[in-house]
């Protein structure tokens, strides 16, 4: 079998500031290849496809298995994982790979940005359950299995950002959360411990950039590599803030 | 925001209960408005047209009510131009779902229906002479002659004001109907995806039953023969313009 090259078209940046330019990379085919596979090749062989040296490309990961959302990127015009992105089906799509960074976070270096505004959104809305204290509190309340079920849909959210790359109500621009964070609302505010600080969550979902700014696209569900209903989230936690807002209205402060 | 606090912040009350009120004027009064609208519109097929309208006129308080409707529309116009235009960034090209289609159709049809509405309230209402004409709607002739069902087949019997028509009413049929879909999942009535799906259907069925009564409408006026008499009351109206005043 004749040695056979994959064409790798890299949209680079040197820091956040910088303009954004091309390189092209020519690196040697292996069969199951996947996109860091081919990153890991050039970092170690930084030439372009023409023969010139270069700095080597920087990315992000961690996993390497779909569990982390580090390495997210927009691989041939859509944004997914670096890791589960196979070599073998990108060829079946585009004789080449074009890689870019994520559009809706500021860029670190070429492929790796910064995503800690879904973090600090994520400390608004209060992403947790509070169970720190000076005693055990014993053990939680029991939960029906069909609240589970929905419950572990929601949890296997990794903050990639897939579903904010494609959402045209989140930009540079404004400072609307997302459907990352909308669905961990409803996460936490169904779990019956979380409940207990629910009347937070929506007073932060009620803030400018909260639920009300989702303009109902619905490109988040279907870009999800973890299939979250996140249509669903946003419709319940619309529903949540509805009654807790009309509440607050008859007998809030 | 802060910990331990059981009601929202200032900032968050206003701008919830806005995106809400703008959600809602949608609805009411606007959205009924134009299903009444488009009803009676549909009357010019059925020939109850004038009767139609005569009622309509016969409203107690009808300029309070025009002034509400004035009011609701112009909030729910400048406020959903606020938000189209404030740092969104519609990628319907990019990302070409059907849902991505119309999320970027909602906001063309309702800027298209917005300068549609406006043309056609100062032109037919407050009788603002435009295009070199000046169609004096619901005014009666010199002998007291009814002529809104006249005066409405001649403006709308003119290619050019029949695709004026069918653009901005389509596009507003399509904004409210869209809307209702959206406007349910924002406050939270449909959350599953079977629920939005079966709601959409029902949306996409007043929609098209909308676009068949300002169809009709069309048809009803194309096919309206004006009368001599009609017309010889019409060109008086015109020669007396001021006759038009002050209705």
């Amino acid at each position: 079998m004749p040695d056979r090259t994959i064409q790798l078209k890299i949209k680079r940046q040197d820091d956040q500031s910088a303009s954004p330019y091309w390189q092209t990379f020519s690196i040697p085919y292996r069969p199951n290849m996947n996109v860091i596979s081919c990153l890991q090749y050039i970092a170690a062989h930084p030439t372009t496809a023409d023969g010139t040296e270069t700095t080597p490309v920087v990315w992000d990961c961690s996993c390497l298995e779909e569990v982390c959302g580090a390495c997210t990127m927009v691989i041939n015009g859509e944004v997914r994982q670096s890791c589960s992105a196979l070599v073998d089906r990108l060829l079946e799509e585009d004789d080449s790979i074009k890689l870019e960074p994520m559009t809706k976070f500021p860029v670190v270096r070429d492929l790796f940005v910064d995503r800690s505004r879904l973090f600090e959104d994520l400390k608004k809305t209060q992403g947790w359950v509070p169970i720190d204290g000076l005693y055990s509190l014993g053990p939680g309340p029991w939960e029906s299995p069909a609240k589970q079920d929905t419950r572990y849909d929601l949890s296997r959210c990794m903050s990639c950002g897939c579903c904010l790359e494609v959402c045209p109500q989140y930009t540079r621009n404004n400072n609307f959360v997302g459907a990352a964070v909308i669905s961990q609302v409803r996460y936490f505010n169904t779990h019956p411990i979380g409940a207990n600080n629910a009347a937070e969550r929506l007073n932060a979902m009620m803030e400018p950039g909260g639920i009300s700014d989702c303009g109902n696209a619905q490109n988040c569900v279907k870009v999800c590599p973890k299939d979250i209903p996140l249509t669903e989230s946003i419709a319940d936690v619309g529903r949540m803030t509805t009654i807790h807002s009309i509440k607050q209205f008859f007998r809030g402060e | 925001m802060t910990q331990s606090s059981s009601s929202p912040s200032s900032a968050a009350r206003f701008h919830f209960l806005l995106r809400r009120l703008h959600s809602l004027s949608g609805l009411v009064p606007v959205g009924v408005f134009l299903c009444f609208h488009l009803f009676t519109n549909f009357q010019m097929l059925t020939g109850d047209f004038q009767h139609e309208v005569d009622f309509i006129h016969a409203m107690p308080a009808l300029f309070y009510v025009e002034l509400a409707l004035w009011l609701s529309i112009g909030f729910h116009a400048a406020l959903g131009c606020y938000y189209t235009f404030s740092g969104v960034k519609p990628n319907a090209a990019a990302y070409n779902y059907e849902s991505n289609y119309r999320y970027v159709l909602q906001r063309v049809t309702g800027i298209i229906a917005l300068v549609f509405i406006f043309i056609h309230v100062a032109h037919f209402r407050w009788r603002i002479e435009m295009f070199g004409v000046l169609m004096p709607f619901y005014a009666k002739g010199p002998g007291g002659e009814d002529l809104a069902t006249a005066t409405t087949a001649m403006s709308l019997q003119h290619i050019g004001a029949t695709i004026f028509y069918l653009v901005g009413a389509l596009s507003a049929v399509f904004h409210f109907a869209n809307g209702l879909w959206t406007m349910a999942i924002t406050w939270g009535v449909t959350i599953t995806v079977g629920a939005q799906r079966r709601w959409g259907k029902m949306c996409l069925g007043l929609g098209v039953v909308l676009a068949l009564f300002t169809i009709g409408a069309l048809i009803g006026a194309w096919r309206y023969e004006i009368t001599d008499t009609e017309r010889a009351a019409f060109e008086a109206l015109q020669q007396g313009a001021e006759t038009m005043k002050g209705h």
